[in-house]
Parts: structure tokens; sequence; C-alpha cells
């Protein structure tokens, strides 16, 4: 379910301040726009700190593999990347499904290194998002629905003090990804 | 100012292996020119849950023939770096024959290594007398035995290099190299420096790395930096091809007795190759990206054949890193391209990696010792599990098959993550 506790403002604020620490930048050069890698200065390694900070400011499980790799694995070999290391055109329709409109760089033809560059604040944010959005109508410890908040950050059931616990990453994007396959029949 | 000797030439009159293919020099060698692998599932410890559960052992069997009752009252020290490093030191220091040299001062020690990790049992055990909160309690943790003063020396990268030259008596130079996956390189490539300028008679030079551990794992899943994608776990090393997807974890090691030239003629020892050239370089870019031209790659490869004296139209092999990372055998690809030029496309290039595994501090060591033998029997070795063509990777890459092929002069890549370059020039010995 959508949740109505952790706002956007909130988690934007978050990766601005995950971001911040892991590059050690400051906070306000960030804006939602922002490319992790061709404006920030991120490598590879970065996104594995940047990724453990939400995980722990939230509580929750941020998706260990990027989505074209989710794509090979669900829809076959090559259904993602051909084999000159380019998106296929329907990965890349995907993605811009996913993405929105505002991506230039995303055609087809684009190589699979370019992708990680993709990655902006605002995509982070999106991403924590659709994870705090899969908490569940009942708390699993007790089966009451008396979620809270907690400093804004962590919902906390209000009848047993569990902490929430959120679907993954990964099961959310193959989740999200068998619900467009089944619309659109893209594979 | 400082005074220039003239360099002496740098000769190998031993050397030996343990690796995931073969309890010596000569088995690992015969399996890799049959193309085999070294990979399977992962039996050291429990991978269960782990993506990734394939890695190359080397069986504890193998260890187990190693006849070394001096050695043993020593592995309390290093659990099994120092078997795997003492297995592939004996054998070359039989060959070599370095027992029955007198001076004992002028024979050094330079290894890679990274140490043992601490085991979970380790860890479970000091958690029961730790608070959480930065407290220990240490009566109960000395009423319960302590923590054993061998745990501190086993996590030392410096421990076995010196009792490799405690057990081999060696009381020259002593040097323990840090450099990940340059390690084993550069340690070979900075004890010919020492015997070049005539520091030492002779170098036991190698390196060995066992991580197949979970706390050693660990770390490199954490960072994806392992296959987690294979069909079976003998097809997950595949480098160059394009489905390449991260590399598999190997221990072994790899020892190689480097000797002056005029030192060995006049001990009459068979010589097996000599030491052209060494470079070694950084990257300054990154931690575990490469850079993306391999500028530092370039600069040890350029480095090693200037320092051998020879251009690029001289060299006749390439044994690549090639760890089956997507980027790795990229960039090499990009950097062999930038310093051979239109040659590139005609020089075999093959990894061991393909067969073997990687086998970190040791990989180094043990592909130098590989390109020898290689070149001794006029056998380049393959790289296996080679069947999808990467557009990027172009050049001839020994796919599958050894070559029969006669060559002199080779050069052997190491690059390690963190952007630590090391190059090695081996050629033949000419008289």
């Amino acid at each position: 379910m959508s949740q109505n506790f952790i706002t956007e403002a909130t988690v934007f604020e978050e990766v601005k301040k995950a971001t911040a620490e892991t590059l050690n930048i400051d906070k306000d050069s960030i804006k939602p726009e922002s490319s992790l890698i061709k404006d920030l200065g991120a490598e590879s390694l970065d996104f594995l700190d940047i990724n453990y900070r939400l995980e722990q400011a939230f509580g929750i499980k941020m998706a260990r593999h990027f989505i074209l790799e989710h794509i090979e694995e669900m829809f076959g070999e090559g259904s993602a990347i051909d084999a000159n290391s380019q998106i296929t055109d329907k990965a890349v329709s995907l993605l811009q499904f996913r993405m929105g409109e505002n991506f230039p760089e995303l055609r087809p033809g684009m190589d699979m290194d370019e992708v990680p560059a993709l990655v902006t604040a605002q995509s982070l944010t999106s991403g924590v998002l659709d994870i705090l959005d899969s908490l569940p109508e009942k708390c699993s410890a007790c089966g009451n629905s008396a979620w809270q908040s907690e400093n804004g950050l962590r919902i906390k059931c209000g009848s047993c003090e569990e902490y929430a616990s959120f679907t993954n990453g990964d099961d959310l994007i193959k989740a999200w990804l068998t619900k467009v396959q089944e619309e659109k029949k893209i594979f | 100012m400082s005074r220039e000797f003239p360099k002496k030439r740098v000769v190998v009159t031993g050397y030996g292996m343990i690796t995931p293919l073969g309890k010596n020099t000569e088995e690992t060698f015969r399996s890799a020119s049959q193309g085999l692998s070294g990979i399977d599932y992962i039996t050291s410890f429990d991978t269960k849950g782990l993506p990734c559960q394939i890695g190359g052992q080397v069986q504890n069997s193998w260890l187990d023939e190693v006849r070394d009752p001096v050695a043993q009252r020593y592995y309390k020290f290093s659990a099994r770096g120092l078997r795997l490093i003492r297995a592939a030191t004996l054998e070359a220091t039989e060959q070599a024959q370095t027992e029955k040299i007198a001076a004992r001062d002028r024979i050094g020690v330079s290894l890679g290594y990274h140490a043992d990790n601490p085991t979970i049992e380790d860890l479970v055990f000091l958690h029961r007398f730790y608070n959480g909160n930065g407290s220990w309690d240490m009566k109960g943790l000395l009423q319960a035995g302590g923590y054993s003063y061998l745990n501190f020396l086993r996590r030392k990268p410096d421990v076995v290099t010196s009792m490799l030259s405690i057990l081999s008596n060696c009381k020259g130079p002593n040097l323990s190299i840090v450099s990940a996956c340059a390690a084993g390189s550069q340690a070979i490539g900075e004890a010919y420096r020492m015997l070049q300028e005539g520091k030492a008679d002779v170098m036991i030079a190698g390196g060995c790395d066992t991580t197949l551990n979970f706390i050693g794992f660990i770390g490199f899943v954490l960072i994806k930096a392992l296959s987690e994608r294979y069909t079976s776990p003998q097809k997950a090393s595949r480098p160059f091809d394009r489905k390449r997807n991260g590399f598999v974890m190997s221990e072994g090691a790899g020892t190689i007795i480097l000797e002056e030239l005029e030192h060995a003629r006049s001990r009459g020892v068979p010589i097996y190759g000599e030491i052209l050239g060494y470079a070694s370089s950084a990257d300054a870019y990154r931690i575990t990206d490469t850079h993306p031209k391999g500028l530092g790659a370039i600069l040890a490869i350029k480095g090693a054949l200037e320092d051998a004296g020879i251009s690029s139209e001289d060299v006749d092999y390439i044994n690549a890193h090639g760890t089956s990372t997507v980027q790795n055998d990229l960039t090499e690809t990009v950097a062999i391209k930038e310093v051979f030029g239109e040659r590139a496309k005609s020089i075999p290039i093959s990894s061991n990696k393909s067969m073997l595994g990687h086998t970190i501090g040791a990989a180094g060591a043990i592909e130098c010792v590989l390109t020898l033998a290689g070149i001794n029997q006029s056998t380049i070795l393959p790289t296996i599990n080679y069947e999808f063509p990467d557009p990027k990777c172009d050049l001839d890459y020994v796919p599958n098959v050894a070559r029969t092929q006669e060559h002199r002069i080779a050069i052997s890549n190491s690059f390690g993550f963190g952007g630590q370059n090391a190059c090695l020039c081996i050629g033949k010995f000419n008289g």
C-alpha cells in the first residue's frame, strides 16, 4: 500500500545526506536531476555505500541488481543487452516507461556502460519510495494495523512497537517487470 | 647523484606451484594444456544463501602429501597460506638446489600475500565478551582462555615471508608485498630488481593466497566482483567472452627461484628462462574501477618493455591478467591495443584464470611460471570458455584449445583492485 508517513521531500533529503556523506561533497550541490556518476563524481563502489546508508536510515533493503540484470534473468539472455553490449530497443522502452521522459541519453543503441550514469538523486529517491510503499497493511508481528512514524524516517507498529518490514528492492523490480509484461507484452 | 652500475642478468633456476589444477607445476601445466577447469562448488565453508558458491580449491590431500616436518610446528601461525607457499617453494628450491648454496645471507625472499582472514569461530568467541558499546569483559575473556596470540600473527602478511626465510634459511633481503592481484608479479619484479643491482645472488620470489573462507569471500560478494551467473562452475570464469560477469575466487601458491646469471653458471644448475624486464604503476584513479583507457596498465606494459630494452615488435605472447570481470578484460584489451597498435591483433593472448580462477596474490607468480613453462614447451595455453565473442574485445585470445607454437619473449600482466599494475617481461634463456 502506499504509505503516508514518510514524504518524498524527506526521502530526497536523506538521499542528499547519504550521497553527500559518501562523496564528501556539499549537500546543497545535489539537485534532483544530478547524475551521481557524471555530475557528482561517484564510482561504482560509492553506490554500495549510499545504498547502505539509505537502508540504515529507513530500515529497508535496496536492490542489489540493476533492472537490466533482472530483465535478462526473467526474459532470457539477450533480452536487455545485445551481442554488441548495447541496450535492446525493448529494454530502452521499458526503461523510458520506468524512469520517465527526462533522459535524452536513454535511446536505442546506447551502450550498457552508459547506463549507470542515468542514476540520479531523483531516481534513487523514487527507488526508496517504491520500497516504502510496499508497507503491508498489517503488522506482520501482531496483526494490528496501527502504523506510526518514528522521527519521520522509520515506520513502527503503534501496537507492538515492531518496525515495519518492507519488500526488498530486487523483489519489487521483479514484481514490476511481471506486471508490465502482463499489461504490455513487451517480451 | 646516484652511481650507475651495469645491471646484472637475472635467470630462473627453479619454480613450483600448487593450484586448483594440480599439486605441482607439471600437473597444473598438463591440465591447463588440456583446457581443463579447476573450478567447482566450494566445500571449505558453507556457501548456502550466497549468490556465488564456486571457487578453485587446492585439494587437502595434495597438501598432506607434502613432506615437510620442519614446517609443521609453524602451521599454527598461518593455517593455510604457509602450507600452500611451502608446497610451491619446496618444489622450486629442490629443482634449483638452493640448499647447497653456502652464502645464506645472499639469498632473499620476496612474497606477495595478504594473510589469513579471521574465522567466524574467532569472532563468535570474542563477541561473547563484548557488550556492543565499546566495553570488554576482559576478566571473562581471560577466564575463558583468552584470545590466542596466534590469531594476531595469522592476520599479519609479513609473518609468512619471515617464516619462509626461517624454513629455507635465507638471510638476505626480505620483502612482503601487499598489492592485491598485482602482488605475485610485483614480488617477482622487485626481487629481480634486487638481483640486477647486486643486492643478493638468489631470490625466492612468489605469492600465495587463500580466501576461500566466509570472511575472505563475503567482501568480494558484497562488491559484486564475483561471477554470479554460470551454467556450471567450470563455465563461470570466461575471460574476454561477452557473457563474462565476474571473477572466480581461487587459492594457490607459486614460487620462482631467481638467480644472478653468473652465480647460476658457477653452480652449474639448469637455467629455465630469464626475466628481461619489469615495471609497476598505479592508475591513481579509483578504488575498484579500472581507468577506462587503461592508462595505468599501459604505463606498466610500456615500462616493462623499456626496462627489457625491447620493442613491442619483439613480444610473441601475452599472458593476460584476464580476470573475467566486464571491466578488467575490456580495459586490458584497450591497453594492449594502445601499446601494440596494429600488431595487437596478431599476438596470441591468453588468460590462465579461465582454468584456475583468480588466486589473487598468487596469480602473478603462478602465471609467470606457466608462461615460462609454455615458452620451454612451445605451448601457448588457451583461454577456455570462450564462446561468445565480445565486439569490444576483438583480439586473439587463443580460444579453448592450446596452441603449439614456438615463442621466445612474453609479457605477463597483473592488475590489482585499487589500480596497482605490474608487468613482467619473460624470455627464453639464450645463453
